[in-house]
Formats: structure tokens, sequence, C-alpha cells
């Protein structure tokens, strides 16, 4: 019974983790619009964020709207766009491979990103004009993978969920943990403004605990399997 | 941040969803589609992070040629499966198939063209450059021909189907002008093929088990080995599973086939015939025949008569063949035949499936006839759930040039003279025999492909003697990927290209009496320098200056029949199509039964003539007969211009002869037979050895396994790992009457010599017996197959890891040592069921 209690609820883990991974994507794709701070600045949003410890300081929650918009758009290409130095959210930068193939635009990261999301499946969209690995495109791809997972387990596909977890599993471990939490800490460190350091510690602290936590997943899944087997 | 546990994050992701699902203007996607969990059509290599990439093809281990699926990974197959796609397979594969990446890279395998040094046998070699092999080869073979003798060379294959036959055989040795060419069916199953186009004509049953109620099977091992095995095993399981469909299996072996029977039968060996023409018999006698059927079926000398006077020749004929007489043969009770012969004739539709157990013996003939006689007075014939004519696609394909030249050909292929009826398969066991013999010639230049002729007929050592001897073959050439028994009698070895790494158009029969048009696509490059044969024959063309023109490589030969097919076939969907999806089938067709009732239009026959003595309508022209006034069966070929039979006032399509002039009537009465001065209907000949047998004599019987193909596939190591030495089954009191017990080393002995193996004793055998399988056994076949490495270059890599895994040092013990090449007067079929042995310890 317990076993299944717990089967049960991880549909809506999946969908949640994938939720995660959305809104993630959209705060790492470009800068906040007036429609996505509105949500932010939801009060039942900003209380989940608290919970979380994430803490946005009163002018984020109070200031005039357009004043907050320009702010956010000008710590964004600080941080993330240049022109001077910044920090680019792309994997090839981050991630050192070890052979040194990596500290630059289009490395071996970026062609194995490329090719696992499409061998996934999914293909870059052509209005898309950014690079393959950066890192919004990561965690959207993790956003799709999450949805399909709950989809499996909803349709009780236990081979396909198997497959599901494994796959995100390689992903997090080759790629997002990586780099992400070493992208994260420099973002940190360097943020000006509460909203993308937090952000950023959010981030970093859900790939880490989405490394631990996809094992347990996995297991689980292969219990549930094992008498089918 | 402390409060980032599982908790908040998942309050986190609830209130993230609400956020997404509001803000409509908040999409951004930058990845479109959704993550596709692929299980048949793509995949991902988790362990290397590697795309596979998934190509459509079709296995070849075994002639099956099931539809596949090959995932390949940075340029290496990693991977075969089923194509799901596959009307045949329903995407199952079997573990022959699943070893194909074995077949490519076990380390043994040859990877260039080798040449041998010092004597013939000796085994000791040097590389050559393709170039410098088929200049050579070339150079042998045109002199042949420009000497006026392209007879002298000989080409001998195991397996050649669909488009490399016909681009081998057809074209190649057809426009070089050598007609001395055997294949390998003798010694598989053409004996019931024979025994078919004596009868339904064109050969090739297949078993409608989607649609049967009841299956009656003799010797038929179609859970383990099958040449449909993967399409029809599944659907035999399905029948009994879905709908439970009762299987009675005859043999004298419980095989996996008579375990997953609903009764399994221990039967003597080569007594099959006795209890099919008793259980005829007592459905004849009990009047539970289907009278409708019998206006298709000859059953005395007169063509023209009724259905009641051929209900009463059968009633007579059959009169002497009571359950109690079978009894005394058999071993089988007379209730036992009389309560199956009632089954099979009530449960309607009805099957009766055959194969070499009941077939390759000297009276496998009339046993397969008498299986034919079942099914048609019960009416059981190209029915839904009966036995069906075979339906496989009709491709078309470049011929070649259209002057070709007249195929001389020494007599070789078809037996000794007069000792063979009707040999329309061959007599493949012989053409060694034949060449020692000498008296129809030898062949200057003996080819072998897709064949190990040393191990794969009888009297082994025989042959071997034969092959080695440069004085009766000057010169002897194989394409292979592996150092084998005859390879290594070979003077140049052509390093042939696998299966899954060439091109061919496919066309084995379908279970459901669709046709399926597939194709074999190379999945990899072939590695070192090992090319396929269809390849090199365009090139050795053209070393000999008699271009072929169907285009440079096979590739493209498949790729111009594509073309030919789609104007041919309607909605045939192209090359392209078949190269994305491996398999097409007409999605409008319906399964084809019953096209024996199909009428004759007038304005067809108005080319043709009515030959009264058989009731056949024939083209003389078609035939192109000189003397059509000799009439239809005296006229040589005249099948060819068969058109219909006349039955009643009606000319039907009926049941068309092919390779022999049968009427067209489903023949149960053979004026072909009674020529040849063999009993028009099916009867039973006792075996001349089994009835001369000592009382301390044993039967030996020889069967497939499951995970093996012939003598192909002990190098690939996974189906060496599951299947790797060969014990002889023997029944406890048998073993105990000789002393021996289980794993005993025992002596085997036959009147053409003595192996040494190991007994198993077990009761899935019948007393008097003694069973030995094949495939092991092996002199070569690398490590894994003989745990001998190839002394050729490119191979011996000991760098598979495997190589460490193996724990295996037993290699099996082959019985065709002692089982000598002996052939069905009627058909030709290898006799491997009727060798008599004495079996002592050792």
């Amino acid at each position: 019974m317990e076993k299944n209690k717990k089967t049960k609820d991880i549909p809506e883990t999946a969908r949640q983790r994938s939720n995660i991974y959305g809104l993630l994507t959209l705060i790492y794709r470009a800068e906040v619009t007036k429609e996505l701070l509105k949500h932010i600045r939801d009060p039942e949003f900003l209380s989940v964020l608290s919970d979380m410890g994430a803490k946005l300081e009163d002018d984020f929650l109070t200031g005039p709207e357009d004043e907050l918009i320009e702010d956010l758009a000008v710590e964004y290409a600080r941080l993330f766009l240049g022109p001077a130095k910044h920090i680019s959210p792309h994997e090839s930068i981050h991630h050192d491979t070890g052979d040194g193939d990596w500290g630059q635009f289009w490395g071996k990261s970026t062609v194995e990103v490329k090719k696992f999301i499409e061998t996934a499946g999914l293909e870059y969209k052509s209005e898309y004009t950014g690079l393959p690995d950066h890192i919004s495109v990561e965690l959207e791809f993790m956003q799709e993978a999450a949805r399909r997972e709950a989809q499996a387990r909803e349709e009780n596909d236990s081979e396909g969920l198997l497959y599901c977890l494994k796959m995100e599993k390689k992903f997090i471990d080759e790629h997002l943990a990586k780099w992400i939490p070493i992208f994260c800490d420099i973002v940190i460190s360097q943020a000006e403004l509460p909203f993308y350091r937090e952000m950023a510690e959010v981030t970093k602290h859900f790939i880490e605990f989405e490394k631990d936590e996809i094992n347990k997943y996995i297991s689980e899944a292969g219990t549930v399997l094992s008498p089918d087997r | 941040m402390a409060g980032l546990n599982r908790r908040n994050f998942m309050k986190f992701g609830i209130a993230s969803g609400a956020l997404l699902a509001a803000g409509e203007g908040l999409k951004s996607q930058a990845l479109a589609g959704t993550v596709k969990l692929q299980m048949g059509g793509k995949d991902f290599n988790f362990k290397t992070g590697t795309e596979r990439k998934a190509i459509p093809t079709a296995c070849w281990s075994c002639v099956t040629r099931c539809a596949a699926m090959g995932f390949v990974e940075d340029g290496r197959l990693v991977k075969m499966e089923s194509n799901p796609e596959s009307i045949r397979t329903l995407g199952k594969m079997c573990s022959k198939g699943q070893s194909g990446p074995n077949d490519v890279y076990f380390p043994d395998r040859i990877l260039y063209p080798m040449k041998r040094v010092g004597k013939r046998g000796e085994g000791k070699w040097k590389r050559i450059t393709w170039d410098t092999a088929l200049t050579e080869l070339s150079g042998r073979m045109k002199k042949l021909r420009d000497n006026g003798h392209p007879e002298k060379f000989m080409f001998h294959y195991g397996r050649m189907k669909a488009s490399s036959s016909k681009l081998i055989k057809s074209v190649f040795l057809a426009n070089y002008g050598t007609g001395t060419i055997s294949g390998h069916t003798s010694i598989c199953e053409g004996g019931k093929w024979v025994a078919q186009e004596l009868t339904w004509g064109k050969h090739y049953d297949n078993w409608d088990f989607d649609k049967t109620k009841f299956v009656l099977n003799f010797g038929s091992n179609i859970q383990e080995a099958h040449t449909n095995h993967i399409p029809t095993s599944q659907r035999l399981i399905r029948a009994k599973v879905e709908r439970g469909v009762r299987t009675v299996t005859f043999d004298v072996r419980y095989s996996n086939t008579a375990a997953k029977s609903d009764e399994w039968i221990p039967i003597k060996p080569g007594t099959d015939g006795a209890v099919v023409l008793a259980i005829c018999n007592v459905i004849m006698k009990n009047n539970l025949y289907d009278k409708s059927f019998f206006k298709f079926i000859r059953a005395t000398e007169n063509v023209n008569a009724s259905a009641d006077e051929k209900i009463s020749a059968l009633k007579s004929h059959l009169s002497k063949y009571t359950p109690k007489w079978a009894e005394k043969i058999t071993g089988v009770s007379a209730s036992k035949i009389e309560s199956t012969a009632k089954e099979f004739a009530k449960a309607k539709p009805a099957v009766v499936i055959s194969y070499r157990g009941a077939v390759a013996h000297y009276n496998g003939n009339d046993t397969e006839r008498g299986c034919q006689m079942l099914a048609a007075i019960t009416g059981n014939i190209d029915n839904p759930g009966g036995r069906c004519r075979g339906i496989g696609p009709h491709w078309k394909y470049p011929k070649g040039p259209k002057d070709k030249p007249k195929a001389k050909k020494l007599k070789l292929a078809h037996g000794f003279p007069g000792t063979v009826a009707y040999p329309n398969h061959g007599v493949c066991q012989q053409v060694l025999p034949m060449i020692k013999d000498g008296k129809a010639g030898r062949p200057e230049i003996y080819m072998w492909y897709c064949h190990n002729p040393v191990y794969v007929n009888g009297d082994n050592q025989g042959n071997r003697e034969v092959l080695k001897d440069e004085k009766m073959i000057p010169f002897t050439v194989t394409s292979n990927i592996v150092y084998d028994e005859s390879s290594k009698l070979a003077d140049m070895i052509l390093p042939d290209a696998t299966y899954l790494e060439r091109w061919d158009w496919e066309d084995m029969v379908s279970p459901n009496q669709v046709p399926e048009y597939y194709i074999r696509q190379a999945l990899i490059k072939p590695l070192g320098e090992a090319r396929d044969l269809g390849d090199v024959v365009i090139e050795l063309a053209e070393k000999m200056g008699m271009p072929l023109g169907v285009g440079s490589t096979k590739e493209e030969y498949v790729k111009k029949s594509h073309e030919m097919t789609a104007k041919a076939v309607k909605g045939f969907p192209g090359f392209d199509y078949m190269k994305k999806h491996g398999v097409w089938h007409d999605p409008n067709a319906k399964p084809k039964y019953y096209s024996h009732k199909k009428e004759i239009k007038a304005d067809k026959l108005k080319d043709a003539i009515l030959d009264e003595a058989t009731g056949v309508y024939w083209n003389p022209k078609k035939a192109h007969a000189k003397n059509p006034e000799k009439g239809y069966a005296e006229t040589k070929k005249a099948y060819k211009g068969y058109v219909g039979q006349k039955i009643g006032e009606k000319v039907y399509k009926s049941f068309p002869p092919d390779k022999v002039n049968k009427s067209g009537y489903l023949e149960l009465y053979s004026a072909l037979l009674k020529k040849k001065g063999f009993a028009p209907l099916p009867t039973y000949y006792p075996i001349p050895e089994h009835e001369k047998m000592k009382p301390d004599e044993l039967h030996l019987t020889t069967y497939k396994v499951a995970v093996h193909v012939h003598s192909r596939s002990t190098h690939r190591k996974w189906l060496s790992e599951i299947y790797h030495d060969n014990p002889g089954w023997m029944n406890p009191k048998t073993a105990a009457d000789r002393g021996i017990k289980d794993g005993d080393k025992i002596k085997v002995k036959s009147p053409i010599g003595e192996i040494v193996t190991n007994a198993r004793v077990t009761e899935k055998i019948v007393p008097g017996v003694i069973a030995i399988s094949y495939h092991v056994g092996r002199e070569e076949s690398g490590r894994y197959g003989s745990g001998r490495k190839s002394p050729v270059a490119g191979g011996a890599n000991d760098n598979d890891p495997d190589l460490k895994n193996k724990f295996w040092d037993t290699y099996g013990m082959h019985p065709n040592w002692i089982i000598p090449n002996s052939d069905d007067p009627i058909n030709g079929q290898q006799r491997w069921m009727d060798t008599v042995v004495t079996v002592t310890r050792a």
C-alpha cells in the first residue's frame, strides 16, 4: 500500500518539477517582461518564494513597474549579455570537459547538448537565435522531459518511465550539474539586484536537489517495474 | 537558503505552474516538439551519451530473413532489433537476429583477401590486394570462357536469395555462361518442395495459424527452427494462448515444439508417413472428407473422374493403411491415430504441418505427399486456417545484357545419373562425390559462397579429401567472413561483407497471405577490406570485358529494382520510402486464398491448346515447344506454357505446375511418379536400412537448436555462450541396455565412421534412438566456435574484453562425419535421419 501511495504522488511531482524548469527557463531566456513581473509580484507566488528563503526586497515588490523593468533589463544585460565582461550563460563556457575543449563558444558540450536534445525528439525552432547550450534551452529541455515523464506515469508506461528518468538523469549528471551550480555561484557573487541573485540561489539548489532526487525516482520506478519483468 | 526542501520545491512548482498557465504572453520557446521515448525506432545510448541511428534492414541469420532495425552509434553497429512496422515479424526478433553485431565484430573475422602459400590446407597464407585477387580470378575465369569452357567454373552456394541471387546467378553467371551451379536445398528441405511440386505445383506451404482451429505436426520444430520461424512461431503461440488452438506433435524427440504442444506423440523414426496414411484412411472410411474439394483433386489415372470415383479410389488405396497396421510400424496406438484423425477432420479449419523430421528420410517424399493428401481430402488447402500456398512480393529487377550465351554445364548438381527421379532442387550432397567420381567432368575452378561444403554435407571426411586434392580441383576460391572447415581448403579467400554491411531487396513468404516488400540496407561500411560478393561480381565482369550494365554497385542494382517495381506494382512507394521504413505492403491487399478457384476466361485460352490426356490447356509457344503434338506431358518444360485445367466444362487456374509437367489438379495420383516406377498414390515405403536393423543398433537423428544458424553462427559469442555442446540424447532404457550413464563418454559408429561424444540420458527421446544436433563441433570458426584463432590477417583481435568472460572450453561433436551422403530416390533429399549406428561406452 505504502509503495502504491508513493508512486501515485509522483506524477504530480514530475509535473511540479516541469513547472519549476519552465519558470527558470523564462527567467534566463530573456529580460523580465511586464507580464512576468506581474505574476512574480503576485502575493501567493511571493509567499512561496519567501518560504524557500528567497528574499526580494521591498522596492522590488512595491516600486514603480516601468522603472523596475528597466533596472532588471540592465542587470540582465550586465550579467548575461555584455558587451563588457559578463557571465556567459552557456554550458561550453563553464563545463570543464577535462580535455581542454571548453571555455569558449560552441565547444564539445554544445555539440553534445544539441545532439542529446535532437535525439530525444525535439528540434531547435528556427526563430530561436541563441546557441544550443544556453542555460534556458537546457532548462526548457528538462521542462519537456519531466512533462513527458509525468505522462508516462499517468499512462502506467513503466518502461517508458524508466527510459525517461534515465534520460533526465543523464542530462542532469552530464550537463546541468556540471556547470549550472558553478555558473550560479558567480551570478550570486556578481548580482547587484536581489532578483537574479535569489533566482540563481534557487536554480543552484534546485539542480543539486534534482541530482540527488532523480536517483530515488529511478530506484522507485525500477522497484515498481521489477515484479512485471 | 534553509527553505529549499522537497516540500517547498513542490509548492514552488505549483506556483510556477500557475504562473506559466496564466501567462500566455510568457511563452518563449526555443524548442519544438515533444520528448519521445523511443523503444523501436530511435534510440539513445545512456552509457556513451551518443545518438543511435536506427536504420531499417533485414536479417540474414536464417532464411526467414526478418525485417529488422540496426542501431548505429558513431559508425558502430551496437544493436539489432526487429522492425516494428513489419507485418511478417510484428516487431519480434530471435536471438540469432539479435546476435548480428557479433557477426560483424567477432575477433576472427577475415578482413583482407588472402592467398594460400604452400600446400592446400596447410594453413599458410599471405595477404593480397583486391586488385591482385580479382585480376587472378578474372584471368582464370576469362581463360576458361575464351577457350569455350565456362562450365568449368563451378559456383556452389549455401544461401543466395532475392537480389543477391538475381545479380550473381541470373545476371553475372548467366552472362559468363556457366550453368555448373549448385545450391544447398537438398540438404535442407528440397524433398518437401519436390513432393509439393508433384502435388500442388509451386512449392512453399504457409500455415495459417491466425485462423486455424487445430494444428497437426509431423516433424516440424517450428518453435525453434523453421524457414519462416519468427513470423509463424509467434502466430502459433498466439493461436494457442488467445484462442486455445490445440496442437498435436508427432516427433521422435521432445523438442521445444513438442513441449509447447498440447500433446507430444512419440513415434519411431521414419514412420510418420504410416500415421499420415492411417489418418487419411480413418477420414475416408468414416466419410469425414470434404467432398467439395475433390473437384480439384486428381486421384485416378482418368483425369475426368467424378468426385465419387475419386473418393472410391482413395478409399480403396487407403484401405490397407489401417490404424492397427500403423500401430505396429510406428509405435503409436491405433486408438490415438483414430481419435487424432477424427479431431483433425472435424476441426474446420485445421492445418497439417510437416518438416525435416518427417521428410529427410528415404520415404520422405510420400510422407509429404501424404500430408498434402490429408489437407486436400479435408478441404484444408489454400483456405483461411489451412495449408496455404506461400505468398511473397514480386520485385522487378534488372536482368543485365539481353544476349546471354547459352549456358554450358557439367552435370554435377543433380545427383549421379539415374539415382533420383525428380531432383528439382538439386542433389547438392553429391557434388563433391561426383567430382571425385569424375564421370560428369570436373571443374577447374570451384567457388563457394555462404557455404561450407565440407561441414554441412554428410561424410565430412570424404568431402575434405575431394576439396583438398589439387588434382581433382585445380583452383578453389571462396567468399567468406570466417575461416572454417572449407575455407581452410581454399586457394584464395575473398573477405565477404556481412549481411549487415550490404544491400538487398528481400522477398520471403508472408505468414498472413499478404505480401511484404522489404529491404536490407548496409548499416555500416564493411569492416577492413571486406566486400559484398554482389559488388565483386560487377567488377569481375568488368575485368573480363563483359560489363553487366546493372549499375556499378549492388546498392545501385537494388535502387534500380525499386524504380522498376514502382512502375509495376500499384502503390509501391519507391526507394526513399523503403530506406526510411524498410518494409511496405499494400494496405488495401486482402489475404490471398483459394486462387485455384479462379476461372480462366475464354480470351485467355485463345493461344492455348487442350491436352486431352491431362486436361491441361497450355500454350506451346510460351513453353518453346518444338513439337507440341507430342503432348503436354511429354514436352520438355511444357509446364511453362500452362494456362489452366479443364474441370468439367470449365477451365480453372487450379494448381499450376512448376518444374514438372503435372496436370493442374492437386495430384494425389501422380502420373509422373508412375512413369518413373513409383506408386502414383501416396504410399508407405519402409526404410531399407531400418528394415535390416540388428537389436543392438540405434537410429541416429539430428536436429537444429533455436540459437544457432546451420554452420554459420558459432563464431557469434552471444550464441555460443548459450549453446556450445551437443551431447547425444538417449532414452534411459536405451542407455541402461548399454551400461551408459548420463555424461559418459560414448562411441557412435556408423557404416562410414565413428565419433566420440558424451551421452545425455533423458526421457525426451524415444527408445532406440540417439539424437545429436549439429551447428557445433567445429574444427575452425574462430575462438568462440572452436577455441582456435583464425590464422589470417585482419582478424585476431585479442582485445575483445569478452574473451576474459568466455567460460566454456567444450565445443561439441559434429554428427555429419558419420552420416553418409545418400538421397531420397524420388526427390534427392539428403536422408539426414536414416543412419543406423551402434553406441558403446568409449
